[in-house]
């Protein structure tokens, strides 16, 4: 009687051996986890589901996506930075407005540079200074002459305190205008007004913009970037129009939580970089006017610490400051 | 006159497309599915629609794709209405009119005819809008462009007078409400500084209140806990359950407030933002004013049923518009959708029509056959729903307020809105104790936000001159309109208590 | 609070607050005017069972951290019925565990929403 309950224990334990060894097994043994602290159909949120979309061909385990809106963007970030450092909670749109900008001007719950670390780079999504294409002006030059003569110039952008909102009060300080920024919640709404003629002029990113520039609503007349955004090769830069405005607009990265296995970012890395190379990815990616630009963990670091400088320096040289 | 011929070309084409089993199967499950959510309290369209998107690639077509999530879309707007009508709990915003009435009726015994004509008011609604989208489509798109903050500031400011005459009560009351309804809405994250208001330092508040949140407590619970006085042990509703159809007299009332609700929907919901809750609220206005019997209002009216509902159906089908034809999405739901599209190639935009036909016209057409077949799906249920009221109340009670519980908690899966929905179940309790009604309160809730922004983004582009609000010709007439409305309104309560002696 | 060129943060609750005093004003003395006979708020002590209901939703949100969805809401259905309303044990029974399971049903399954889990995780 004794050696057949041995018998059975023993039997179960061979048989609770793979369960255990598989827990220990090759990362990932289940779906991973892609964070967009911002709200769907969003283009952070687009980028994220577009990727989710072809890894299976190069992942051995789903992604998939999840919104976590709020605060801005820090909500949904706060809770990758909490979460386990296993790497199946990934946060997407590392290099936003919140990372970049934000921490400028107020205090944040976590240290962006040091709780997360980098996986990869994307995309990175401009700001791009939009026009009505009915407009009394044409060229950036024509708009600043016109801007002279008002009281003020209003500027449609998508969040207070973020990236293209800064940009703009730059653009402003530099023009010699008075530039109003109008916030709205988030890039459709203020693509709709500056389409409607609801403001002058708009800041958006071109992936919010492409389809109306091809139907000819909107005309980008600079961007704000070192060169050219590749998503609008034809628009010249805010440098190269002589007014020293440039950021590296919304960059859009992996992040992981720290303390995760460096084994398990490289596997990530690797796997990231194959579906940036693919090329159905990349078409798609370029339709909808969010250039494939892919960085490595490394590079990507460095990127966004001069990215976050660079911000730092244009709200310091533009003395920007928060209402 | 090409251009007509050309449109029935493509919209036969289209219902060639809808017609194919794939389509229809799935504008079924899509369909089903909205009707669900719609009735569930907690996870509303945008959430569900979000959640079926990795589904939507592995179907393949975007044609296919976008029929499922319009039918979720669309099934949602006529599944909350029967939450609404049975156990007044409002299912989302555009429905908060339609417990008014809905549930006046349900109390008499009347709640199948107030889901009939609820069901039929929306299909009919509902085919009117997606008529209007296959004809006018891209000039009324153009229009709704001209709409900026001052317009959006003039449109919320009439929606919340209009919500000020729901309640029975004196205006003055209805005012409180609508006051105490937008201190709520100012809760959370300032929209345009950024600068956090009224959250005693709670994190969880941060984002403000949710609506469901805010709806399950004040309605629902709150409503439990009133009921709870009066030791209920029967069923809610006494009175003998009348006929479960809407009886010919029942047609020959509502007719007109559908049309004129399906009409009043579609061009508001063209609107992006709160385009569904408006037009619930002024469809409703509209009825108690024409109507020979404005004191029935309140009391059971289906007019007051007919009118919003029809409203809010046409507005869902208006608020395809501005996506298909300019690419802009006018609410979570629809920006889904966008999205999901986006996703799988397609640009929504003013090429569409063009580059894109098939899509365009296949997704009209399933949305006429959707209706069709969201009206089979809940016709027959009706019946069914009804039967729901005969539980004795005693029992119902506490599983109403555990649907209210699990559906607040599939929000954000935190407990705290459990509380939070307990605290207003408290205070819906106490003003109906003091006979405040809590309508308007949640409309002005929904409503205020918007209505800020608006303020503010208004008078930042006028450099702080309020005269924009007037010299725009749209914000103008409506402003305007406003003000006549106040000045006829003061001048007939003058009038009327003149006329009463004494006092 | 900013201008009217530059509306801040406090602008609307502000205005908003004192629209409010001028109303509570206006109800203040529209009662004075009419001749109303004040009815108390709670004849025969009815206040007894919303208070019940109200605390034994107040333990049921409590204890949905500590012990799970399944045995709270089974718990709260049952305390409910039992204390709030007094009902037969037999109908108590069957409609708490009925009740618990569909609503689990279709919420962690169907809706794939995740419910509380207590101790139990």
């Amino acid at each position: 009687m004794k050696s057949k309950i041995l018998g059975w224990m023993v039997l179960c334990f061979f048989l609770f051996l793979p369960a255990a060894a598989g827990a220990a097994e090759k990362f990932p043994a289940k779906a991973i986890e892609l964070v967009v602290p911002f709200a769907a159909g969003g283009s952070t949120d687009v980028l994220a589901r577009l990727v989710a979309k072809y890894a299976p061909k190069y992942f051995e385990k789903p992604l998939v996506v999840v919104n976590k809106p709020g605060g801005g963007g820090i909500t949904g970030t706060e809770g990758v930075v909490r979460s386990k450092p296993d790497g199946y909670t990934l946060y997407v749109g590392y290099g936003s407005g919140h990372d970049l900008v934000t921490p400028h001007f107020q205090k944040m719950p976590y240290a962006t540079f040091h709780d997360l670390l980098p996986v990869c780079r994307l995309s990175v999504h401009s700001i791009v200074m939009i026009i009505r294409s009915n407009a009394p002006y044409k060229t950036l030059k024509e708009f600043i002459d016109w801007g002279r003569t008002k009281e003020q110039v209003t500027a449609s952008v998508s969040t207070k305190a973020g990236s293209v909102d800064i940009v703009f009060q730059a653009v402003g300080k530099a023009t010699g205008l008075k530039m109003v920024t109008v916030p709205f919640r988030g890039g459709a709404e203020s693509v709709t007004a500056i389409i409607g003629g609801q403001t002058d002029c708009g800041g958006n990113h071109p992936s919010e913009i492409i389809s109306h520039i091809k139907a000819g609503r909107l005309v980008p007349i600079a961007v704000a970037l070192e060169a050219r955004d590749p998503a609008l090769p034809d628009v010249p830069t805010f440098r190269e129009l002589g007014y020293n405005v440039v950021a590296v607009g919304s960059v859009k990265g992996v992040a992981a939580p720290k303390g995760t296995p460096p084994e398990v970012i490289g596997y990530l890395t690797e796997r990231f970089k194959k579906v940036c190379e693919d090329p159905e990815f990349i078409k798609s990616m370029k339709d909808i006017g969010q250039p494939v630009m892919y960085q490595g963990p490394q590079e990507f670091g460095k990127y966004l610490k001069d990215g976050f400088e660079d911000y730092g320096k244009l709200i310091k040289e533009f003395n920007i400051k928060l209402e | 006159m090409s251009e007509i011929w050309a449109m029935f070309q493509g919209l036969g084409s289209g219902f060639g497309i809808a017609f194919s089993l794939n389509n229809l199967t799935f504008a079924f499950i899509g369909a089903v599915l909205g009707t669900v959510v719609g009735i569930l309290p907690g996870l509303g369209p945008a959430a569900t629609i979000s959640l079926l998107l990795p589904l939507s690639f592995k179907i393949g077509s975007p044609v296919t794709s976008i029929i499922m999530m319009a039918g979720i879309f669309y099934g949602a707007m006529y599944g909350g209405s029967t939450t609404s009508i049975l156990v007044n709990i409002p299912g989302e915003a555009a429905s908060v009119v339609t417990c008014i009435d809905g549930y006046q009726m349900a109390l008499k015994g009347r709640a199948g005819p107030a889901l009939g004509m609820s069901a039929i008011g929306s299909f009919i609604a509902g085919t009117i809008g997606v008529i209007g989208l296959t004809f006018v489509a891209p000039p009324l798109a153009e229009f709704a462009l001209q709409f900026g903050p001052p317009e959006y500031f003039a449109l919320t400011l009439l929606g919340l007078v209009m919500a000020t005459l729901l309640g029975e009560g004196s205006a003055v009351k209805g005012l409180i409400m609508v006051v105490l309804g937008l201190l709520l809405g100012s809760v959370g994250l300032d929209p345009i500084s950024g600068a956090i208001r009224f959250t005693w330092g709670l994190h969880m508040l941060q984002e403000g209140i949710d609506f469901v949140t805010l709806a399950m407590g004040m309605f629902g619970v709150g409503e439990i806990f009133y009921n709870l006085e009066k030791a209920l042990k029967t069923e809610l509703v006494t009175r003998k359950i009348t006929h479960l159809w809407p009886t010919l007299k029942d047609w020959a009332d509502s007719k007109w407030a559908v049309i004129r609700g399906s009409f009043i929907g579609f061009f508001i919901g063209i609107l992006p933002g709160g385009g569904a809750v408006i037009s619930s609220l002024v469809s409703y206005a509209v009825e108690k004013k024409v109507s020979k019997h404005p004191e029935e209002f309140g009391k059971g009216a289906i007019q007051g049923v007919a009118g919003p509902e029809s409203a809010n159906n046409s507005a869902a089908s208006a608020s395809f518009i501005p996506l298909l034809t300019l690419g802009i999405p006018g609410n979570a739901a629809i920006a889904m959708i966008f999205a999901a599209l986006l996703i799988q190639g397609v640009q929504p935009g003013p090429f569409l029509i063009t580059e894109k036909p098939d899509i365009f016209w296949g997704v009209v057409a399933s949305m006429y056959i959707g209706n069709v077949m969201l009206l089979i799906l809940n016709l027959p249920m009706v019946g069914l729903w009804v039967q729901l009221l005969r539980v004795p109340y005693a029992i119902l009670a506490p599983i109403i307020v555990l649907f209210c519980c699990v559906g607040v908690y599939s929000i954000r899966n935190t407990v705290f809105d459990i509380y939070v929905m307990g605290i207003f179940g408290v205070i819906g309790y106490i003003l109906r104790k003091v006979k405040l009604e809590p309508g308007p309160m949640i409309l002005a809730f929904v409503l205020g936000p918007i209505m800020e922004r608006a303020i503010r983004q208004a008078l930042l582009i006028s450099a702080g001159s309020p005269l924009i609000f007037f010299t725009r010709p749209i914000s103008g007439t409506l402003m305007g309109g406003l003000i006549l409305f106040f000045v006829l309104q003061a001048f007939f309560t003058l009038r009327n208590r003149k006329k009463v002696p004494g006092q | 609070m900013g201008k009217f060129k530059h509306p801040g943060p406090g602008f609307f609750p502000f205005g908003l607050a004192v629209i409010l005093a001028f109303l509570a004003l206006a109800l203040i003395l529209q009662s004075r005017r009419k001749e109303e006979v004040p009815a108390p708020f709670w004849p025969e002590r009815t206040w007894r069972r919303p208070l019940l209901g109200a605390a034994v939703f107040l333990l049921y949100a409590f204890s949905l951290g500590y012990l799970g969805f399944i045995l709270t809401t089974c718990l709260f259905l049952v305390v409910w019925m039992w204390g709030v309303e007094r009902i037969r044990w037999l109908t108590i029974i069957t409609i708490s565990i009925g009740v618990t399971a569909v609503l689990y049903f279709i919420f962690e399954y169907f809706l794939e929403v995740p419910l509380p889990t207590g101790f139990w995780s």
